[in-house]
């Protein structure tokens, strides 16, 4: 089954999951942040700019993770009316990844731009750490970019197959409720 | 409300999109747009991106993925077995039985766990097969169990609180503070609903266990020792004021990893299944949080929240019929949408109301977690019914039907909050100050 996909689906998927996985890096990265902040504390040391590495980090590891998400279901949708449409479902998915792919598109294009200033302007970081923000920015911009791809490649999907690559994942969707 | 016209296109839009199943984030992402475009001549990209590079990347906010991975590594552990096997003993001679391992074994898993299905699928795994080899009535085990998971969200770590707090920029160490006495009464009105069922229905005919001696009970609950000292430090830290609610959350991680590892079912492959599976949930939260992030902003162009506000406030109602009117359009919300999605969608409206009617801010944080754990146990959505549906093949309806006693307890409590408030607000004004915020 796998061997009959198509390069461009598998190259496709291999993102989406290798950034999921560095998201998960930058999970475990945000604990050895503040694990170090704790300590420095406790012994009176002070590294100046962990709370903001530690924020950039959580919004590099939400932003990366979007589209590896999205395929395996996690986020969350109500799911009432779709599955009222029975049979015909398929335009409800439609009306729901068309609506995605251009909310997602739409974010891509600004966080983009927001990095881009940042660069143009030259923007530091407010806080101790003063970082060029374009840096820590690129991230997220990344994963906007990625994710609006992740709906794009669905809704061709759908088109062309009648089926997108989403799946359905209560246990992750419900291990935030 | 001047202007009619646009407040209905966006709460049409609104509506529209969340109704037809667009992904809950995008779909905020989406009518905050359009109350940008409808209401405010700004450039609604250039400020959504801001909001949400704001939001997205705040300390406070980075709690959340570490206390659900702490779960997720709990949750792949056999802190399920070695929980029945050590409060069973203790249960067995009460009045009710065994069922009130329910109730103590998801009060214990709430205060390691953020989220209200995992301890239900933690508790359930070993207590439902457990209890129906004993005969228990099946109503009971299934309404127990549906009823008592959503102490989950209430006890603290609970990610619907640290949303709350994230969202009203409010302290998350109070707000947990101030849901720990409040889960213990709703755990004590349960195992009380238990003991008096079993006194009173002619269903309740268990078979019993031998009893144990005293010694024996002891070494049967010498397993609970780790995970209550786990729960000692995660919220000791924060009461005593040694760490901040996200460095109690990397402590838990560093805990829950220990007990896993003393229990050998720390490996390479539930390390990383536990690390990814928080990726994925706190990637679904975080996407609803810049959404919501956005809508907020646009909210405060639309003017919506201010008017809501002194309408209400013209209406003259009173603190008490406020809230029962709150009370009742979160239970509506709540058969439609999740627990968190609920309360970032609603809070930008409501927390002026709730200011101008001098309302602890802290106290409502409890209040509404109250209600969305309601929102869990009714259907057509309520994330307990669809997980106890997976675990025991039984019809939505019957399940609904078992768990609504427990609802019934629930809306009780909600009564108890507003007439004794003490019990939510008494806890956090006494923790020690905590360093750095």
């Amino acid at each position: 089954m796998t061997t009959d996909r198509p390069f461009v689906r598998r190259a496709l998927d291999a993102i989406y999951d290798a950034a999921g996985a560095v998201a998960a890096l930058c999970l475990v990265a945000i604990l050895a942040v503040i694990v170090t902040q704790m300590v420095t504390r406790w012994v009176n040391v002070s590294v100046p700019g962990l709370a903001e590495y530690a924020g950039y980090l959580m919004a590099t590891a939400s932003f990366l993770a979007f589209a590896h998400a999205l395929n395996r279901g996690a986020h969350i949708r109500v799911g009432l009316f779709l599955a009222a449409l029975g049979r015909h479902r398929f335009w409800g998915e439609l009306w729901c990844l068309v609506i995605g792919t251009a909310a997602t598109a739409y974010l891509a294009w600004y966080a983009v731009r927001l990095v881009w200033f940042s660069w143009k302007l030259n923007d530091i970081s407010q806080g101790q750490d003063a970082t060029p923000l374009w840096m820590v920015q690129a991230p997220m911009a990344a994963g906007a970019v990625l994710l609006a791809i992740a709906f794009a490649d669905n809704l061709v999907t759908l088109v062309l197959t009648r089926r997108d690559n989403i799946g359905s994942d209560l246990v992750d969707q419900s291990h935030a409720e | 409300m001047e202007d009619f016209a646009p407040i209905a296109i966006f709460l049409f839009v609104l509506f529209l999109l969340l109704g037809t199943g667009v992904w809950v984030g995008l779909a905020l992402l989406g009518v905050a747009f359009v109350g940008m475009e409808l209401f405010t001549v700004r450039p609604a990209g250039d400020a959504m991106m801001t909001t949400i590079w704001r939001s997205s990347s705040s300390w406070t906010l980075t709690a959340l993925p570490l206390f659900i991975w702490m779960g997720e590594i709990l949750f792949r552990t056999r802190l399920s077995e070695d929980m029945f096997r050590g409060l069973s003993p203790w249960m067995a001679r009460l009045p009710g039985g065994l069922l009130h391992t329910n109730v103590v074994g998801c009060t214990v898993f709430a205060a390691v766990s953020g989220s209200s299905a995992a301890t239900l699928t933690t508790v359930g795994k070993m207590s439902i097969p457990e209890l129906r080899r004993r005969d228990y009535p099946e109503t009971m085990v299934i309404g127990t169990l549906a009823g008592a998971a959503t102490l989950g969200l209430m006890i603290p770590p609970s990610l619907t609180l640290i949303v709350y707090g994230v969202t009203i920029n409010e302290s998350i160490t109070k707000l947990f503070m101030a849901g720990v006495i409040p889960g213990l009464v709703l755990a004590a009105m349960f195992m009380t609903y238990v003991a008096l069922y079993s006194k009173v229905s002619r269903r309740y005919k268990p078979i019993l266990d031998a009893d144990m001696s005293l010694s024996q009970k002891l070494a049967n609950s010498r397993f609970l020792i780790p995970v209550m000292v786990l729960i000692a430090m995660v919220i000791g830290s924060m009461y005593l004021g040694y760490a901040t609610a996200t460095e109690a959350a990397a402590i838990g991680v560093i805990g829950a990893m220990l007990l896993a590892a003393t229990q050998g079912s720390l490996n390479w492959s539930t390390f990383t299944q536990s690390l990814m599976g928080a990726t994925r949930t706190s990637a679904m939260i975080a996407l609803i949080l810049a959404g919501a992030a956005f809508l907020s902003l646009s909210m405060g162009f639309t003017g919506l929240p201010r008017a809501l506000a002194e309408w209400i406030g013209s209406l003259g109602l009173s603190r008490f019929e406020l809230l029962m009117a709150l009370l009742v359009f979160y239970i509506v919300i709540g058969c439609f949408l999740d627990g968190i999605s609920s309360v970032v969608l609603t809070i930008a409206v409501v927390e002026p109301m709730i200011r101008q009617a001098g309302i602890d801010i802290i106290w409502f944080g409890i209040f509404i977690v109250v209600v969305v754990e309601m929102a869990q146990i009714t259907p057509p959505i309520g994330f307990n019914l669809f997980v106890l549906q997976g675990m025991t093949g039984h019809e939505m309806s019957f399940i609904a039907r078992a768990a609504f006693p427990m609802f019934l307890i629930m809306v009780l409590m909600v009564f108890v909050l507003i007439a004794f408030p003490d019990l939510a607000t008494w806890l956090p004004e006494n923790i020690r100050q905590q360093p750095g915020g």
